[in-house]
C-alpha cells in the first residue's frame, strides 16, 4: 500500500535535504497502520492533511547555518532573480518572433519558454527558502511584489487573454516541478 | 535564563513526549504521544521543526537509525532529551507553580 504520490511530492519539494526521510518515514508508517482500521479513502485522507498542513513548518527551518551575509545575498536573489528571469524570458520570446520572420509561431513555443522560465524560478525559490528561511523570502517577495510587480501590473488592462491564463496556469505545475528538481538534486548531493 | 533558553508551549509539549517515552523516541511515536495526551492532532512538520529547534537550543540530541520495510525504506531520526533540556523542564515547571500558587480558579471568569 502507497500513500497518496502527489502529497509525497509536495512534501519532498517542502522538507529539508536532511529531513526527507525521517519526516515521510514516520508518515508512511503511520499510514500503514490505518490503512486496515480506517480503510484506504480515509488514510489518505489523514495522509492529504498532514502532507499539507506540514509544508508550512518544514519550509521555516534548515539545518543549514545561517548569516546575516547569507540573509543579505539570498534577500537579493529574491528581488533580482525574476526581473532577470523575465528579461531573458522576453529576449528568448524576441527570438521566437524573429525566428518565425515576424509571423504568428506557435502558442507551444512561447508556453514552454515561460514554463521553462517557471521551472527555473521555482528551482531558485526553493533554494533561496532553504538557504535563508521562509520569514527572508516572503519579506523579499513582499518587496518585489511592492517595488516592482504593482507598478507594472497598474499598466496593463484588467482582462488577461485566454493565452495568459494559460501561460499563468501552466507555470504554477512548472514552478512546483522546478522546486521538487530542486530538492532531489540538493538530496543526492548531500547523500 | 536568556531568551532563547525559554520553551514555547509546542516546545514544552513536545519536550515531555521526548522524555515520556524515553529510548526509542522518533517522530511518528512523538506525535502520537502529543495526541493522545492533548487530542491535538499535530502535523509530523511541525513536530520535526519543533525537535530542529529544540536540537539547536541544546535541549535534545538526535541519530539517524536504519531504513526499514514498513516506513517505505526510509530511516528514523531518533531523539533523547539532554540535561539543559530537563532543567529548562524544571525551570518551566517552577514558573508556572509561582504562577499559580494562592490563585484560585474556582470563581475566575474571563
Amino acid at each position: 500500500m502507497t500513500p497518496p504520490v502527489i502529497a509525497q511530492a509536495l512534501l519532498a519539494a517542502a522538507a529539508p535535504a536532511g529531513d526527507y526521510d525521517s519526516v515521510a518515514g514516520d508518515l508512511h508508517e503511520e499510514y500503514l497502520h490505518r490503512v486496515p482500521i480506517q480503510g484506504v479513502g480515509a488514510a489518505n485522507r489523514w495522509y492529504w492533511a498532514q502532507a499539507l498542513a506540514s509544508i508550512p513548518p518544514l519550509l521555516s527551518y534548515s539545518r543549514t547555518q545561517r548569516s546575516i551575509w547569507n540573509g543579505l545575498a539570498v534577500g537579493a536573489m529574491v528581488v533580482v532573480s525574476p526581473v532577470v528571469l523575465l528579461l531573458a524570458t522576453e529576449a528568448i520570446n524576441d527570438t521566437i518572433r524573429v525566428t518565425c520572420g515576424g509571423g504568428h509561431c506557435a502558442a507551444w513555443t512561447y508556453f514552454s519558454a515561460d514554463w521553462t522560465d517557471a521551472a527555473v524560478f521555482g528551482a531558485l525559490l526553493a533554494f533561496c527558502i532553504r538557504a535563508g528561511g521562509v520569514r527572508l523570502v516572503l519579506v523579499s517577495a513582499v518587496l518585489l511584489v511592492t517595488a516592482i510587480v504593482i507598478p507594472t501590473l497598474l499598466g496593463f488592462s484588467s482582462r488577461l487573454p485566454l493565452t495568459e491564463w494559460l501561460l499563468l496556469f501552466g507555470a504554477v505545475p512548472a514552478m512546483c516541478a522546478g522546486a521538487s528538481t530542486y530538492q532531489i538534486i540538493h538530496r543526492r548531493s548531500e547523500n | 535564563m536568556a531568551k532563547g533558553e525559554y520553551l514555547g508551549e509546542f516546545e514544552h509539549l513536545v519536550l515531555l513526549a521526548v522524555l515520556r517515552i524515553g529510548d526509542g523516541a522518533y517522530g511518528a511515536v512523538i506525535r502520537q504521544e502529543i495526541e493522545a495526551a492533548t487530542g491535538r492532532s499535530p502535523a509530523i512538520g511541525a513536530v520535526h521543526a519543533t525537535l530542529e529547534r529544540l536540537e539547536r537550543k541544546g535541549f535534545v540530541s538526535s541519530w539517524i537509525g536504519e531504513p526499514t520495510a514498513e516506513r517505505g525504506g526510509k530511516a528514523k531520526r531518533h531523539f533523547k532529551v539532554l540535561a539543559a533540556g530537563v532543567a529548562a523542564l524544571k525551570e518551566a515547571r517552577k514558573t508556572l507553580e509561582r504562577l499559580h500558587a494562592g490563585l484560585s480558579l474556582r470563581n475566575a471568569t474571563a
